[in-house]
């Protein structure tokens, strides 16, 4: 398969109506919505659908020293994080991401723990 | 609906009746009438307990199962939904309706009715052709981005291909990179200069623009040879052709190549002419020493190199009999192990005195 999974789940417009879909779940969370309380929700959808389409390979670059940056100081936990990836993999699943392409998603996620929760 | 009359009476429903005491009758005339479509379904059965009006009109009741939600909705993925909905997780899709001929994009939700322990969900339907607007400007407006970065882009690689054309690329990156280029010496380089016989007077007797046509051929035949030979191209003037050898990078075997250039030059000038009714016949001269590179001009900006070696070469050149390459002392005695040249004797060079002058004529090695 020559396409990258951006292009086949139909670029920017929807994947950011999927993160958007995400963001609603994650508030709707009782145990990750505070961490958003002071947020700015346009900047964070907008931050997530540029992370999101990097990892499914889109014209976009996200560093993990950037996600580094961005969480330190949030003291973010272990459940917390656990919670949200597996908002994460249901939203995907919601919007139809083949099977096998959700599990590259998650991996890909949950693989920069390190740079989200706090130590 | 019948029911529309009828609102006006809730008006009478005030905040103490709200209070959990509101008539059943009434929470359903509400369910009925919201404008989200509403169903409550058993999933266990998929049985259909409940559905408001605007759930009916979206997906009316067609065949004999239609008590059944799987039925009503086609899209929904029975056994996903099930799986999800028994983790007590909710579960959301989209799909379209056509209730009146006119598709309608709906996004499809479906929860466990919270407080019930048995198998209840909630089902919710919601309009989101608005959204699906937003999303195809969003689209759009991507498409169009990327379409100006790929220009912007393509523009780029043209604009470097141009200024490629008139200066090295090391040169190039500098002046890129900072701006401007510094004036750089470079001790070991040979310049080559070539011109040809009486062109001004072709240019009077022949078609100018035929002319002009053979003179680009035969440019652009030697830019190929220059390259290949590691040597750099400044410049033409008229019928004249410039050309330099080791710079921007340093070669130890500048002034063989630039021989070899030379030499290469004139068999395709010989070549050409057997296949020719139009004959053109070159001087070339090359000599080798120190010269400055760098770059003239802010607006019309060009690659040039000076030195008192460049103004030797065009002397040498003049020198040359037609179709010859003049080479001088210093140039002969970097390369006369590999060529064979012949000793032309002393020459009257104007503003460098008596030189001596050789005349390359092949490369030992290569035995032309």
């Amino acid at each position: 398969m020559t396409s990258t999974m951006f292009e086949r789940y139909g670029g920017f417009a929807k994947i950011s109506q999927l993160v958007s879909s995400f963001y609603d779940r994650v508030l709707d969370s009782p145990l990750p919505s505070p961490y958003f309380a002071k947020t700015d929700m346009r900047r964070q959808i907008d931050h997530q659908t540029k992370f999101i389409a990097t990892v499914m390979g889109g014209p976009t670059s996200y560093t993990d020293d950037a996600l580094e940056r961005v969480h330190a100081k949030l003291e973010i936990t272990d459940p917390a994080f656990d919670e949200v990836a597996m908002l994460l993999k249901e939203t995907l699943e919601d919007f139809g991401v083949e099977d096998a392409d959700v599990r590259v998603l998650c991996e890909e996620f949950v693989s920069r723990r390190r740079y989200i929760v706090d130590r | 609906m019948s029911d529309t009359p009828e609102k006006s009476d809730d008006k009478s429903v005030d905040l103490a009746d709200l209070d959990g005491s509101v008539e059943p009758e009434t929470l359903r005339r509400v369910l009925q009438n919201l404008s989200l479509a509403c169903v409550i379904a058993d999933y266990s059965s998929w049985e259909i307990l409940f559905e408001n009006a605007t759930f009916f009109q979206w997906f009316p009741p067609k065949g004999d199962r239609d008590g059944l939600l799987t039925e009503r909705l086609p899209d929904l993925n029975q056994a996903k939904a099930e799986e999800r909905l028994k983790k007590w997780r909710p579960i959301s899709f989209e799909a379209e309706t056509k209730p009146g001929g006119r598709e309608i994009p709906l996004e499809i939700e479906l929860r466990p009715l919270p407080g019930d322990d048995g198998t209840l969900c909630i089902v919710e339907c919601r309009d989101i052709a608005k959204r699906r607007q937003a999303e195809y400007m969003l689209e759009s407006y991507s498409h169009m981005a990327e379409k100006n970065a790929r220009d912007l882009r393509r523009e780029k690689e043209r604009v470097e291909k141009l200024l490629l054309n008139i200066m090295p690329r090391s040169v190039y990156e500098e002046m890129k990179d900072y701006g401007t280029v510094t004036p750089q010496r470079f001790d070991d380089a040979s310049i080559l200069m070539l011109d040809f016989v009486d062109f001004t007077e072709m240019a009077v007797s022949r078609d100018p623009s035929a002319l002009i046509s053979e003179l680009n051929d035969i440019f652009t035949s030697f830019d190929r040879i220059v390259e290949l030979f590691g040597c750099e191209r400044i410049k033409t003037i008229g019928d004249a052709y410039m050309a330099v050898s080791g710079l921007p990078e340093a070669n130890p075997e500048h002034a063989q190549n630039a021989a070899r250039a030379g030499l290469r030059m004139r068999r395709y000038i010989e070549r050409r002419n057997t296949a020719h009714t139009e004959a053109w016949r070159c001087r070339i001269g090359i000599h080798s020493g120190p010269v400055v590179g760098s770059i003239i001009g802010i607006q019309k900006y060009v690659y040039d190199i000076f030195g008192p070696g460049v103004n030797m070469a065009a002397r040498l050149e003049v020198q040359s009999e037609p179709m010859q390459i003049t080479v001088s002392e210093t140039t002969y005695n970097l390369i006369k192990d590999e060529f064979r040249l012949v000793d032309r004797g002393k020459f009257e060079v104007k503003g460098f005195g008596t030189q001596r002058l050789f005349s390359l004529e092949t490369e030992i090695a290569m035995g032309r």
